[in-house]
């Protein structure tokens, strides 16, 4: 029994059917999460606030710079009490993907909407070939399948060191510290690096120096290894970041023993670097949370989490919707749900009928209709589902209270979950299905991976579920999951060498011609579930007369930069910055830089053309949904 | 709105830069420097301060006139694809241009919303300058991504895409900006406008039929008569994403060509650098001698050439396979990928359906298999003969295990291969009639086995 906001329950089958005798069951009044304090208390307590102190400031940053794309965010500072009272997240970019997609032939979705991302379009790609598999039911050979796992590990390989040394690494620099967080650097210069023997940094000083912008080692190093993997994934694709080998049913890769071994060369360079990896990330949690217990509380959230898997078995992938979810949990990286730190499902049937897209507070009209109120296999599914879903734009005006952002409200059973590639090691730790592998293992409580010898020794690491999700943990997450996605590279590697001995060469189901006789004419619904550099990955596809009819994409930055739902929930970078404490320096206010929002906010790595606004002011609601134990009023 | 989109071209008196800037109507300030504090800039510095000292190159070895540019990266309707393959670019690669570490390149000062330190106001502070004309340096305006038609968006209140906000409102209230309107506002005085990837230099996917905002490109949205104080018209990069050496050595041509030692860059009809642009992939594919034979791929992941299964190439204007995605590596085509034209102004609804294909190719390989049925036994028949030493021909047989099934040339293709010999040796120096006398008379004759001596 998964839900317990939804009004759905199962059967002895494990069949999902509403509950019985409630009219519009769907309603945003009937089936309502628990939110804890609701809108008065939340205005008194602002109220009470503001009275008690006055140096409550009002702060606009926009753009925020280092992440990828627009992102605003909008929030209240109290400098005395040093919180962060209130925040709003808005996405400032729409391109309408989704509506360009809507009225065309099936087989332009793969290269269109792999422009949606031009981080990771080839998870788009691999997402739009997935949906279109299931609704024409083309199963990829398993050749196929392993390219495509093969490019996505490379993928990862470049997406997670450019966010962790590009991106978030400057946060934590020499020259960031020294300028936000003087009384650290002291700390730093004295505090042993416990990895120096991997990494090569006897002191956390050295180590910051080395992550200082553009001349940093560790900086340059980072962007030498993204071209490294970017090289492993063109020899696959022949471009990044848009593949231009991804076709329904399969991939169009000529792939030969060269082909092969240039993949395993490059790859094979990569876990040395691993190493040096996870010796720096788990250096810098740790003297942070030496030096000041509080920074356990920059950009905290719940244990929150969904994803769909990522990953393929390419035995079992059958491309079918009726047995996803006997090949979902056989995914290298296992789809489900975690709330508050407990696994509740790992079936993909669960994760797509509790899904859900909210456009309160987004640019967009209301979009419900009830065009299918069940998916295929008669499990229920709201109106607000993807699937009955509709994108019709409408720029306005922003008001906090009304609309003010381009990004949705994706929810799952009305829950505020976070999606992350650090999210695919949580659910697979706790979940313990991993396939079979010398190198991953799964505990229970940990993730193990073991990595192969190269210049240095092999070495075994574990992955503990953090106790507290902060912005730390999910930079660190991050790291490990660059080891595990290169793992899975290693381990496709080895399964294409395998089908290569057994003489397999097919890498796709259908040749073209066959493709265009297999748009099916009758209407389809499928969706392709999948990942990102950042975590969950959907595409909602449903086609009628050979034509694509809808067109839904969820990211996970939809997830994790959504404004307030129907019930006034913060999105997960709103609910993480409302708890993260001021901790630099205020003894001058006019140099409060904001920098432990920034660390928080970048920690989910933002994908999406985004700006940060800081405002505050006496009147705003503060809408608090987990008191931060270091905060209080 | 959809007439917007497909009256706006034929509008000659005024460009859709000069009709957005009427709607919005004159600026009158910019942010209050004095008042922003530290806010946004954790590093206490900006980015250019930040590395002056590491890039700053003396009189002595600098090679020009410049000493430094600004450039500002603005996104539009925009995936970042076109930023993360500049950042995989190393010909010259981005890192070296902002350190000042590629000799003879003035120090680039970029303005880009991915790898600044600061944020906020004051990452836009020497875009304000610009605008205002007190920066302290030439600059060149970098659009990524299409431009949308914000006087839509506009006239609702809201806005497609935004970088930042401005004291801009009725009152100079703070209100978002669209990059759109950073791009009119920087056109008139920047020293180049740089059209980087499909969407900003041909409109590309975000204009594609359907669309909802009215996207378009930078040429368009500045309309025919724009010249930058240089008085070079829009620079177009396309590539869907385009390859990142394209764009880095596009910008240092430029460069190289203003600090006074490169030749002046070329650029075709459309402001494609025409060095990269001016062949189709098709010429310099490695699958193009495929073509030439007439043999064809019909499955996904065959060798041959692509054009059967949906590959433009021959009608597209690329150089991918031959420089390759990222350090010569990868190419669409050199992959198994069917070029889907990425690069072109009809791109993508000239060219869809995907994996179908272009029908104007059934002329030219029917005509490619004619002539590849002559051309192909012929090599075939050299090629055998290539494949033997001279030492198996004498003998008679090859001893290589791997071939133990492989019967020998029939007498009649001995037969030929002797008079194709013939034919090689004809004009043949060596067998002019001289007195080798620099050797001992009774070596062996050619390929002969060498005497044993005691």
């Amino acid at each position: 029994m998964c839900f317990k906001t939804l009004p759905v329950e199962f059967d002895d089958r494990g069949r999902a059917t509403l509950r019985g005798g409630i009219p519009n069951p769907y309603d945003v009044t009937i089936a309502k999460p628990d939110v804890g304090m609701d809108e008065t208390e939340r205005r008194e307590r602002i109220e009470r606030l503001v009275a008690r102190n006055g140096h409550i400031k009002d702060l606009n940053m926009d753009p925020v710079t280092r992440i990828a794309g627009a992102l605003a965010v909008h929030v209240t500072a109290d400098l005395d009490k040093g919180q962060y009272l209130d925040s709003h997240s808005q996405a400032t970019l729409f391109r309408g993907y989704e509506v360009i997609l809507m009225g065309r032939d099936p087989r332009d979705a793969i290269f269109v909407s792999s422009r949606a991302c031009g981080v990771c379009g080839g998870v788009h790609a691999h997402c739009a070939a997935y949906a279109i598999e299931q609704a024409m039911g083309i199963k990829p050979p398993p050749l196929g399948t392993v390219v495509r796992n093969m490019t996505e590990a490379a993928e990862m390989g470049y997406d997670n060191p450019l966010h962790l040394y590009l991106l978030a690494g400057p946060d934590y620099s020499e020259s960031v510290i020294r300028s936000s967080n003087p009384e650290l650097w002291p700390k730093a210069e004295s505090w042993a690096c416990p990895n120096v023997d991997i990494h090569g940094f006897r002191t956390m000083a050295e180590l910051m120096t080395a992550l200082n912008p553009l001349t940093g080692s560790l900086y340059r190093e980072g962007l030498e290894f993204t071209r490294l993997s970017r090289e492993m994934v063109v020899i696959l694709t022949g471009k990044y970041p848009h593949p231009q080998n991804v076709v329904p049913g399969g991939v169009s890769t000529t792939l030969t023993l060269q082909s092969l071994n240039e993949y395993h060369s490059k790859l094979g360079k990569i876990f040395d670097y691993a190493q040096r990896m996870l010796a720096v990330w788990d250096d810098i949690p740790a003297f942070f949370y030496e030096a000041d217990e509080r920074y356990q509380y920059v950009g905290h959230r719940p244990t929150n989490h969904i994803d769909p898997g990522y990953w393929d078995d390419p035995y079992a992938y059958d491309a079918t919707y009726e047995n996803c979810n006997a090949w979902g949990e056989k995914r290298w990286s296992t789809p489900g749900v975690v709330l508050d730190g407990k696994l509740v499902t790992t079936r993909l049937t669960d994760i797509n009928i509790g899904l859900e897209e909210f456009v309160e507070h987004s640019y967009y009209e209301e979009s419900q209709t009830s065009r299918f109120p069940t998916d295929p296999l008669g499990n229920p599914i709201s109106p607000y589902h993807p699937w009955n879903k509709r994108t019709l734009p409408m720029p306005g005006a922003r008001d906090w209270k009304e609309k003010y952002t381009w990004s949705t409200a994706p929810r799952w059973d009305r829950q505020v979950v976070e999606a992350g590639c650090y999210s695919r090691l949580l659910i697979s730790a706790l979940a313990q299905k991993t396939p079979t592998s010398d190198f991953i293992s799964s505990t229970g409580s940990s993730m193990r991976l073991l990595i192969p010898k190269g210049e240095r020794g092999e070495r075994e690491v574990e992955w503990h579920v953090p106790e507290r999700w902060n912005a730390f943990e999910r930079n660190r997450g991050r790291a490990y999951h660059y080891l595990f996605s290169q793992l899975v590279g290693l381990e496709s590697l080895f399964e294409a060498y395998k089908l290569f001995k057994q003489g397999e060469r097919k890498v796709a189901a259908l040749n073209p011609e066959e493709l265009e006789k297999a748009i099916p004419q009758d209407e389809r619904v499928s969706v392709g579930w999948w990942g990102a550099g950042r975590g969950w990955l959907t595409h909602h596809l449903v086609m009628d007369k050979g034509k694509i009819t809808n067109y839904q994409i969820v990211t996970p930055s939809t997830i994790n930069a959504s404004p307030r739902d129907p019930w006034g929930q913060p999105g997960p970078y709103e609910e993480a910055v409302m708890n993260t404490p001021i901790i630099e320096d205020l003894s001058d206010p006019a140099g409060f830089t904001s920098i432990d929002m920034l660390r928080a906010i970048r920690s989910f790595d933002p994908c999406m053309p985004c700006t940060t606004h800081a405002h505050t002011g006496a009147g705003e609601i503060v809408r608090e949904v987990n008191t931060c134990s270091c905060g209080g009023d | 709105m959809a007439d917007r989109q497909t009256s706006s071209p034929q509008l000659a008196a005024r460009t859709p830069a000069q009709e957005l800037l009427d709607a919005l109507g004159p600026i009158t300030g910019f942010h209050d420097s004095s008042s922003l504090g530290a806010f946004g800039m954790p590093s206490g510095a900006m980015t250019e301060d930040m590395l002056a000292s590491a890039a700053t190159a003396t009189v002595a070895t600098r090679f020009g006139p410049l000493e430094k540019v600004h450039a500002f990266w603005f996104a539009g309707m925009s995936c970042d694809g076109c930023s993360v393959a500049v950042t995989g670019a190393t010909n010259p690669s981005v890192e070296s241009m902002m350190l000042g570490a590629h000799p003879g390149l003035p120090r680039v000062i970029l303005h880009h919303p991915v790898l600044n330190m600061e944020s906020g106001p004051h990452y836009l502070r020497p875009a304000e300058e610009a605008i205002e004309g007190t920066l302290d340096a030439p600059y060149v305006v970098i659009l990524e991504g299409s431009i949308a038609d914000e006087v839509v968006a506009h006239a609702s209140g809201g806005y497609w895409s935004a970088t930042g906000e401005e004291p801009w409102g009725a009152d100079g209230e703070l209100r978002p900006v669209s990059s759109t309107e950073w791009v009119a506002r920087l056109a008139p005085n920047a020293a180049a406008m740089i059209a980087i990837g499909t969407c900003a230099t041909w409109g590309g996917v975000p204009s594609a039929a359907g669309n909802p905002t009215g996207a378009m490109s930078l040429m368009d949205f500045l309309g025919k008569d724009y010249r930058s104080v240089l008085g070079v018209p829009v620079v177009n990069v396309p590539g869907c994403p385009p390859i990142g050496d394209n764009f880095t050595e596009t910008v240092a041509a430029v460069l190289y060509f203003l600090q006074g030692f490169g030749p002046l860059p070329e650029f075709d009809e459309l402001g494609r650098p025409a060095w990269l642009f001016g062949e189709t992939v098709h010429r310099r594919c490695v699958r193009g001698a495929y073509y030439e034979e007439g043999t064809f791929a019909h499955e996904f992941g065959d060798p041959e050439c692509l054009v059967e299964i949906g590959c433009w190439g021959p009608v597209v204007n690329c150089n991918i396979t031959s420089r390759g995605a990222i350090k010569g590596l990868g190419g669409c085509m050199n992959a198994g990928g069917a070029c889907i034209g990425c690069t072109m102004p009809g791109f993508p609804d000239k060219f869809t359906p995907f994996y179908k294909r272009p029908p104007g190719s059934l002329a030219s390989t029917t005509v490619s298999r004619l002539v590849g049925s002559v051309i192909r036994p012929l090599r075939k028949f050299s090629n055998d003969n290539l494949n033997r030493e001279v030492r198996w021909d004498r003998q008679g047989a090859s001893p290589s295990a791997f071939s133990r099934e492989k019967t020998e040339p029939s007498a009649l293709a001995d037969v030929g291969h002797k008079f194709y010999d013939k034919m090689r040796r004809a004009g043949d120096t060596a067998r002019n009639d001289a007195d080798v006398w620099g050797k001992r008379p009774d070596e062996a004759p050619s390929g002969g086995s060498p005497r044993i001596r005691s």
